[in-house]
């Protein structure tokens, strides 16, 4: 106790430093996890947290709801045929980049591929409208030039998760070679050497140097993407929701939206996003232990 | 026998090599012109008239050029005030969520701190778990945010992610600076003000710009947790008029109808895509205009942080 007062006096400062974000994070992230418990109560408009009246589990019916498992097909759809898309992806350009002995392509290159991380998931939208609408699009003028017919992309059931993973491609996979670039730079050139004496070509390079180097950063980023695949992302595929392609747009995070904040079922839609909390957490632990098994590159 | 070998190894690696390299760099070409085309794209549909543009055919350039799309952009009252809370959340968003967090990154970065791992574990878990959105609206709406400016500021002071990034660059400081300051008889605050964060400013604007960029394109918290017309932000007013589909939906205010009705020749050639082109692009530009100067602050940000430990 002593010791205790005494470390608190000797570093006041930086325990109200610390405290600035602490509380930040109580108010915003770990009272709302004590709110989970209302996916176990019977939430209503007036209510607290602390005092709606228990109901045990009926607010997990859901579980046995044909619709509901449809919205976790949709879900795991759309972000697996993102992840399998996107994640490689950066790893791909980088490696390309790398290849580049001119350096003012090389930063030109990166420069330009980095814009479409600033632009805002709404304005894609506008982007991809302008390009895929049936009206005067860009891809549907050349379409009926060709001869065909034009498509309503935005609408169709079938187009829906290509024009998201690619849409999602096109937004972030120049950023996501930043961090494999720097990896790449920080391999030792003298390993590069040894190999082309031992007369390794350019492809048994990459393979037998520069991907292992990089391994541990491509570990890394996997582990730290899992919670993607159950979390869609409201910010992303919002703007692209439109009745003609609810049937395969809706995904847990816009269905946990809509009856929560929309239909005011608080307690159901707590409910649903416990459980995709929960998953997301699984396999964030499940990735990292796989991880140290394997190669003994985990978070920890 | 052996060096002949060798050589002819290193013959057919230069044609592989060439192949590759022309290659290379042809997908790469291809690659900046499928980004950067449809921004540019979405610049000449707007600087086009409307009705000339439904017409198809446009590509490179604008055929019919005017400005008037932009104008009548201007000239609308909403679209101006949703400017103004933009900005005002990009300003005050990021000057508290630089204070908030570079303060407890610095608090972070003493390792000797005791009980740090502890409070850094406190920290740590919201990155793997939340409780969702639901019981976030509901504290927000508890606080009384919901429905005010602050609700775009006040629940965004603190990032862990962008604490990490700042805690990792004042580590990486000489810890001698401190520890000669402090054998001076400086205390801890006034070595934070006056020593630490003269040398911080790279890691400052970095996270400065994240955070500004951020605020600016964020449509999601002015579209749930806002409902006042007043306090709509630019990206949410684009989400809203995404799919609006007639010029009526624009003109709310009388104001702008009468100066609608004093173009009229003019808005005759206008269409709801071009304007909300206009919209968008004037949405999006300021981000476009700064980057070529900030470019190397992200970058950097993001490298510092991605330094694993």
């Amino acid at each position: 106790m002593k010791t205790f007062i005494k470390n608190i006096k000797r570093y006041h400062w930086y325990y109200i430093m610390i405290l600035c974000g602490i509380t930040c994070l109580i108010l915003f992230s770990y009272i709302p996890m004590a709110g989970l418990q209302i996916a176990f109560r019977n939430f209503k408009p007036g209510n607290t947290i602390w005092n709606a009246k228990w109901v045990g589990l009926k607010n997990f019916w859901f579980l046995k709801d044909t619709e509901f498992w449809r919205i976790v097909k949709n879900t795991f759809v759309l972000t697996g045929a993102r992840f399998v898309v996107s994640f490689p992806a950066p790893i791909i350009l980088a490696l390309l980049i790398n290849e580049i002995s001119n350096t003012a392509f090389k930063r030109i290159v990166q420069s330009i591929t980095y814009i479409p991380h600033f632009i805002s998931w709404i304005v894609v939208a506008y982007i991809l409208d302008s390009f895929l609408s049936p009206y005067g699009g860009i891809i549907n003028q050349l379409i009926e030039k060709l001869g065909g017919e034009a498509v309503f992309f935005m609408g169709s059931n079938n187009w829906f998760v290509p024009i998201v993973t690619i849409s999602s491609v096109w937004k972030d996979v120049g950023w996501g070679t930043i961090i494999y670039l720097a990896a790449i730079t920080s391999i030792d050139p003298e390993l590069y050497e040894a190999a082309m004496l031992d007369g390794a070509g350019r492809f048994a390079k990459v393979k037998h140097i520069t991907f292992p180097s990089i391994r541990p950063t491509i570990v890394l980023l996997l582990i730290l993407s899992m919670p993607n695949l159950i979390n869609a992302g409201i910010d992303s595929i919002y703007p692209l929701m439109n009745n003609a392609n609810l049937e395969v747009s809706t995904v847990i995070d816009t269905y946990v939206l809509s009856n929560g904040l929309q239909l005011g079922k608080y307690s159901l839609a707590t409910a649903i996003g416990m459980m995709s909390s929960m998953v997301s957490l699984l396999l964030i632990l499940l990735t990292n232990k796989i991880a140290n098994k394997v190669s003994g590159e985990g978070l920890w | 026998m052996v060096k002949k070998h060798i050589k002819h190894v290193k013959q057919k690696n230069d044609i592989g090599g060439k192949v590759f390299k022309t290659v290379n760099t042809a997908f790469l070409l291809f690659l900046c012109a499928v980004t950067i085309y449809p921004l540019f794209y979405i610049i000449v549909y707007s600087l086009n008239e409307g009705l000339d543009s439904m017409k198809g055919g446009l590509y490179l350039w604008p055929r019919v050029f005017t400005w008037f799309n932009y104008q009548y952009v201007f000239g609308n009252g909403v679209i101006k005030h949703s400017y103004l809370v933009t900005i005002a959340r990009a300003v005050l968003g990021t000057l508290f969520g630089l204070l908030v967090t570079g303060l407890t990154a610095y608090g972070f970065s003493l390792k000797q701190l005791p009980y740090r791992k502890g409070l850094m574990l406190i920290a740590l878990i919201p990155m793997l778990f939340s409780g969702g959105i639901i019981p976030y609206y509901i504290q927000l709406s508890r606080l009384h945010l919901v429905d005010t400016f602050w609700v775009y500021v006040i629940p965004c002071m603190f990032s862990v992610w962008n604490m990490f990034v700042m805690m990792k660059f004042f580590m990486g400081l000489p810890e001698e600076l401190r520890e000669s300051a402090y054998i001076d008889g400086a205390g801890d605050l006034r070595i934070f003000l006056k020593i630490i964060l003269p040398l911080s400013k790279p890691v400052i604007a970095a996270i400065g710009l994240f955070i500004a960029v951020w605020q600016w394109n964020d449509w999601y918290s002015g579209a749930f947790y806002v409902s006042k017309a007043s306090l709509l932000p630019l990206q949410t007013y684009l989400q809203r008029l995404f799919n609006a589909n007639s010029l009526s939906m624009l003109t709310q205010n009388s104001q702008i109808v009468a100066e609608a009705a004093a173009h009229e020749s003019q808005t005759a050639t206008m269409t709801i895509t071009s304007v909300k082109m206009a919209a968008v692009v004037i949405g999006t530009l300021p981000i476009l205009c700064v980057y070529p100067f900030i470019q190397k602050y992200f970058v950097k940000g993001m490298l510092i942080g991605s330094v694993k430990g």
